[in-house]
């Protein structure tokens, strides 16, 4: 169908507008040697080949413009020379404005070097500006040298021939020093004789320097005053005047050594660098996974709030969201045994359940027995449960971190939430003397590694830490005491001189008042004297007993502190003749846990070391 | 301006003021304007000398080998050590290196030339005055190379020839050593020059020279020439004897291991020449016996120990198939084991093959190449050391033996297991065989270079000590 139908069909208006003309046919040349029967062969469309045209490629158009600029062998002086060679190279004439030197006669002439117009002064040798030369010091002069300079090793001479030579080698030492070949003056060896300056003496590498750097800090003294000059200057005179020859000499030996190693030296070293390699690989790996931890571990917390998961719902939904990111992750545990737990759920921390059930009891070991007995009971029962599904050997229980609770808290727990809270007391005071003493033990307040030995021995570490402060405290009170007796005693010496016939029964009533005290402060000497003692047991019972103490802190019962308080209170008041056996006794057993500290905090310590590569090798 | 910036490219490189590059060595002397890669004239430095009608004669280049002329006898003006012994002759064939291709022949006097009548007596007075001859080297500067160890009286004897003889403008003597360096493109370079006359290790420094560490020893190309001599003699089915081809009228084709069957030319007495053209001629066919048979092993260890599979190195090299040669009389042999034992004495002394009537004596292990790059190591300060291992550059026209590079690899990586060794040789056999003539080149058209000229000034105001002064 044609335009024209549609346009009829259309009713729009015939040819419109006139139709655009038909592009010229481009009419391409006749190539030259192709006659026009071949040519028209080709027809309309050519094909693309190219067809040659065998001429050589000529100019730019705008080239041919421009004026040829001969080249011509153009003479020059170097300016980096003092003696003004000339030389010949070719030049672009058009480059310098140069009279043209007339062909015939310039070659005419004989082209001796003192002949030839240079060229014109303003144009300086492209390559003259790379002379450059080393900095060397200002050479001295005869009064300096023998103001400041002089030595026993170096004649003045030697001293010159050296400075020449660093000039003239740019100080390259190691060129110096192949170089150097000093041969006395032999008039100047007759001379003085008496010179101390053996004839043939071999100057290391070292000696030069060690004479060049004094020398050349010397001069840089001379002209400017260490304390005028810039920072740079200083600095180069610090350096030089601390060149140790000794030093390096002993590195260029050690140098060798290196270098003369045997092939064995050579592979053994390589294998330990590989070995190097493979352990801070893995030290890297174990530092990133620890990290991934420890925002794991993170999370929790500063949420603070685990209420919400206190629910079963709450519960089911922590699951759920964990599986999945395990999954996702497909994280391999480093966690060992523990990690291994299938939930968090499985991970409540029970370290120590003992002393903790144990805390809001009395600590008499008496006392504390049944409750063992009832924490076995419930273990058998809980065993006997399992039984039936799987029994598992101790060992095996230690392996996979199963442990049995007597009693279990409501809830998700963290274990190092559990060492956090020991570490605040109930008042802030008392907490920040906890976290002294255990700075000064640099011990972190934070757990690095909260596993279950190292939340145990932090435990027990807490609590000798508390033992202490209070210790300390008490002892401290009594020695106040002491002072204040003493000072009362004198007091009353004084007043007894005065008034030797007169007695009161004051002091009757005093010692009335006594024994209550006493007894308080005997039974915590008796104790503190059993936790002295290094045995087991006795370290369980003097937890036991300070826990008491420990709890006002964290426990609910804050009445042991604050009896504790008002009967030393009392005691500092109406304490009168605290034996000084007892103080004795006190000073001891503060030594007795000092020490003790510092085992538990060794332990401690080497725990959260030790923890990290167990966990790496399994 | 910071020496420690590099220059921009455009500002790098090149000024050339035409300047000639002369490179003697004891087998042939090279020479060449600067700024080309390679010598455009290459002669022998032996040359003929014989008698013709009462007069002598003197034959230069490559026409020494042509025409056994009656008592011919074939010199070398340089000594066995690399130093110049007939200065004469030496300054006569360097000469004829650059003015033969080069320069072109000096204009000989215009009055004798013939292109001038002047009727005997005639002597216009005001010619008198007039340079009668026009140096060869007037306008060409000229950097001539000189080995490591060359004494100051040798140096200074150079340059009163190139700047009195010669009347060169501009001057500069520098070692084959640093050169080789430059050719490789380093400026701290170790530098094994395999010669002709000597075996040389050059330690470089920026471009210096350190003297203390610089060694040489005489197992160089022509020491393996006489090694293949005991070898010949002491060949199994027959000693080989070599005869060069001016003695071969001609040769019918013989299986390998048979006697030759050639005709020989006989001179008539009194009209053979010297015993000395021989030697130089069998020379020419053991350099071409090195250069397609001879072959270093390749290690590792030496040659004459147990490999680790418990084969002996010999063995396996036996079972490499061997090489044929034919020798100009026709008569050919296959070498197998021999090809190595050759030139094992490069690395191990004790694989030297005696021989009683070489004018070599047997060397000792302190000539081989490992150990004189040890102590060259050891000759210089101990902190450049792992940097010169790194840039050994291998040079010298015996280097091309086949397998060279690979046992000296070798041989330094088992003295030095700790530094990474590293050896720098180039491919290409123009390249190594003209090392230093290259380093020349390349020096003399630097822009930088131009400085370091010593000017004829110079020489007239310092004599011709300045040599010492200035080429450091
Ligand atoms: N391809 C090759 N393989 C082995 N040797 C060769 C080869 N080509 C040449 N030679 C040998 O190398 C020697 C020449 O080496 P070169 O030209 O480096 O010496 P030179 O510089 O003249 O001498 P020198 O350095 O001792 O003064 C000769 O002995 C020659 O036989
Ligand atoms: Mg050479």
């Amino acid at each position: 169908m044609a335009a024209a139908d549609v346009r009829d069909m259309l009713d729009l208006p015939a040819e419109g507008q006139p139709r655009p003309h038909k592009k010229q046919k481009v009419v391409e040349k006749r190539p030259e040697g192709i006659t026009r029967e071949l040519y028209a062969l080709l027809g309309e469309r050519a094909p693309p080949i190219a067809i040659n045209e065998n001429r050589y490629k000529g100019r730019p158009k705008w080239m041919s413009k421009l004026r040829v600029r001969p080249w011509r062998m153009a003479p020059f002086t170097n300016e980096a020379r003092s003696d003004g060679l000339v030389l010949h190279h070719w030049q672009r004439q058009g480059d310098t404005v140069k009279p043209a030197l007339e062909g015939p006669e310039t070659e005419g002439e004989e082209q001796k070097q003192d002949e030839g117009a240079p060229q014109t002064p303003d144009q300086e040798y492209l390559f003259a500006k790379y002379n450059v030369k080393a900095r060397v010091p200002r050479r001295y002069t005869d009064e300096e040298y023998n103001r400041h300079l002089k030595s026993d090793d170096w004649s003045r001479q030697e001293t010159d021939y050296l400075m020449d030579l660093v000039e003239e080698y740019d100080l390259r030492w190691v060129v110096i020093a192949d170089r150097y070949d000093f041969q006395p003056h032999p008039v100047d060896a007759e001379t003085n004789n008496s010179a101390l300056v053996p004839a043939n003496q071999v100057r290391t590498m070292e000696h030069m320097k060690a004479r060049y750097y004094f020398v050349a800090a010397s001069m840089l003294a001379l002209e400017h005053p260490p304390s005028e000059m810039s920072e740079a200057e200083f600095d180069l005179h610090e350096k030089m005047m601390k060149f140790e020859p000794e030093r390096e000499r002993a590195r260029k030996e050690l140098a060798a050594l290196q270098l003369e190693r045997t092939a064995d030296a050579v592979r053994e070293e390589g294998v330990l660098l590989e070995e190097l390699k493979r352990i801070t690989a893995n030290e890297q790996n174990f530092i990133a996974e620890r990290r991934e931890l420890y925002s794991r571990l993170e999370v929790p917390i500063s949420v603070g709030n685990t209420t919400m998961y206190q629910s079963s719902q709450g519960l089911s939904q922590l699951l759920q969201t964990l599986l999945q990111a395990d999954k996702s992750k497909k994280r391999r545990s480093i966690l060992g045994p523990e990690g291994a737990a299938p939930s968090p759920a499985a991970q409540t921390p029970a370290p120590n359940a003992n002393t903790r059930d144990s805390r809001g009891e009395t600590p008499s070991n008496a006392q504390a027995a049944p409750t063992n007995k009832k924490a076995a009971a419930a273990a058998a029962a809980n065993k006997e449960a399992q039984q039936s599904i799987r029994t598992l050997t101790p060992s095996e229980e230690a392996r996979y971190g199963v442990q049995h609770h007597d009693r279990l808290a409501p809830g998700v727990q963290f274990r190092s939430d559990r060492a956090q809270k020991l570490t605040q007391a109930k008042s802030n005071v008392q907490t920040q003397k906890l976290a002294a003493a255990l700075a000064e033990l640099e011990v972190p307040l934070r757990l690095v590694m909260p596993t279950e030995r190292v939340c145990k021995e932090f435990e027990k570490l807490i609590h000798s830490v508390n033992l202490l402060l209070d210790a300390r405290k008490v002892a401290e009170k009594v020695e106040s005491e002491i002072r204040v007796l003493e000072a009362a005693k004198q007091e009353r010496e004084r007043k007894a001189k005065e008034a030797k016939e007169k007695e009161k029964p004051e002091v009757k009533t005093e010692q009335d008042d006594n024994p209550a005290p006493t007894a308080d402060v005997a039974t915590e000497s008796t104790s503190a004297a059993a936790a002295a003692l290094p045995s087991a047991e006795g370290q369980e019972t003097a937890g036991g007993t300070e826990d008491k103490e420990a709890e006002a802190g964290s426990g609910d019962t804050g009445e042991a502190t604050a009896r504790e308080g008002t009967s030393q209170k009392r005691s500092a008041s109406v304490l009168s003749n605290t034996s000084d056996k007892s103080t004795k006794r006190q000073k001891k057993y503060l030594l007795g846990i000092n020490c003790l500290c510092h085992l538990l905090v060794s332990a401690c310590t080497r725990n959260q070391d030790d923890d990290p590569q167990t966990s790496i090798r399994r | 301006m910071n020496p420690s910036i590099p220059p921009s490219t455009a500002e790098y490189g090149g000024d050339e003021v035409s300047a000639i590059v002369l490179d003697p060595g004891f087998s042939t002397t090279r020479a060449g304007f600067a700024g080309e890669d390679t010598p455009k004239s290459l002669i022998p430095t032996y040359y003929g000398k014989y008698t013709s009608e009462g007069q002598d004669r003197l034959i230069f280049s490559d026409d020494v080998f042509v025409t056994p002329r009656p008592s011919l006898s074939v010199h070398n003006p340089m000594g066995r050590d690399g130093i110049v012994e007939d200065w004469d002759m030496a300054e006569k064939v360097w000469e004829y290196s650059f003015t033969s291709r080069l320069t072109g022949p000096r204009p000989g006097n215009p009055f004798q030339n013939g292109l001038n009548d002047i009727a005997d007596g005639e002597l216009p007075t005001e010619m008198e005055g007039v340079e009668t001859e026009e140096k060869p080297l007037a306008d060409s500067p000229l950097l001539m190379s000189e080995c490591g160890w060359n004494p100051t009286k040798a140096r200074e004897k150079t340059i009163e020839i190139a700047m009195e003889k010669w009347g060169t403008p501009a001057f500069y003597l520098a070692k084959n050593g640093v050169l080789a360096a430059f050719a490789s493109g380093k400026a701290s370079a170790l530098v094994v020059d395999v010669g002709a006359s000597n075996i040389s290790v050059t330690p470089v420094h920026d471009g210096m020279v350190l003297k203390r560490g610089v060694q040489h020893s005489p197992l160089g190309g022509d020491y393996i020439s006489s090694q293949i001599r005991a070898l010949f003699k002491a060949n199994t089915p027959q000693p080989i004897t070599i005869t060069p081809h001016y003695l071969i009228s001609s040769k019918t084709a013989v299986d390998a291991g048979q006697p030759s069957q050639a005709k020989y030319k006989t001179f008539p007495p009194g009209k053979a020449p010297d015993a000395s053209y021989r030697t130089l001629l069998e020379e020419r066919t053991l350099s071409e016996f090195k250069e397609c048979v001879v072959q270093v092993w390749p290690g590792p260890n030496k040659l004459s120990a147990t490999g680790p599979s418990g084969v002996s190195n010999e063995e396996v090299a036996k079972s490499n198939p061997g090489r044929p040669f034919e020798f100009p009389d026709g008569y050919n042999q296959v070498f197998g084991l021999d090809r190595y034992r050759v030139v094992e004495s490069l690395f191990d002394a004790k694989a030297a093959i005696p021989d009683t009537e070489s004018p070599f004596p047997a060397p000792t292990q302190a000539q081989t190449v490992p150990e004189l790059i040890k102590n060259a190591l050891n000759g210089v300060d101990v902190d450049i050391r792992p940097h010169l291992l790194a840039n050994v550059v291998v040079t010298g026209a015996s280097s091309l033996l086949h397998g060279f590079t690979d046992r000296l690899n070798q041989e330094l990586m088992q003295t030095y297991p700790g530094p990474r060794v590293r050896i720098s040789a180039p491919g290409n056999t123009a390249e190594r065989k003209f090392g230093s003539w290259i380093g020349g080149s390349i020096l003399a058209s630097l822009g930088t270079f131009h400085q370091m000229w010593i000017s004829k000034k110079e020489y007239e105001e310092h004599g011709p000590t300045i040599v010492e002064k200035r080429c450091k």
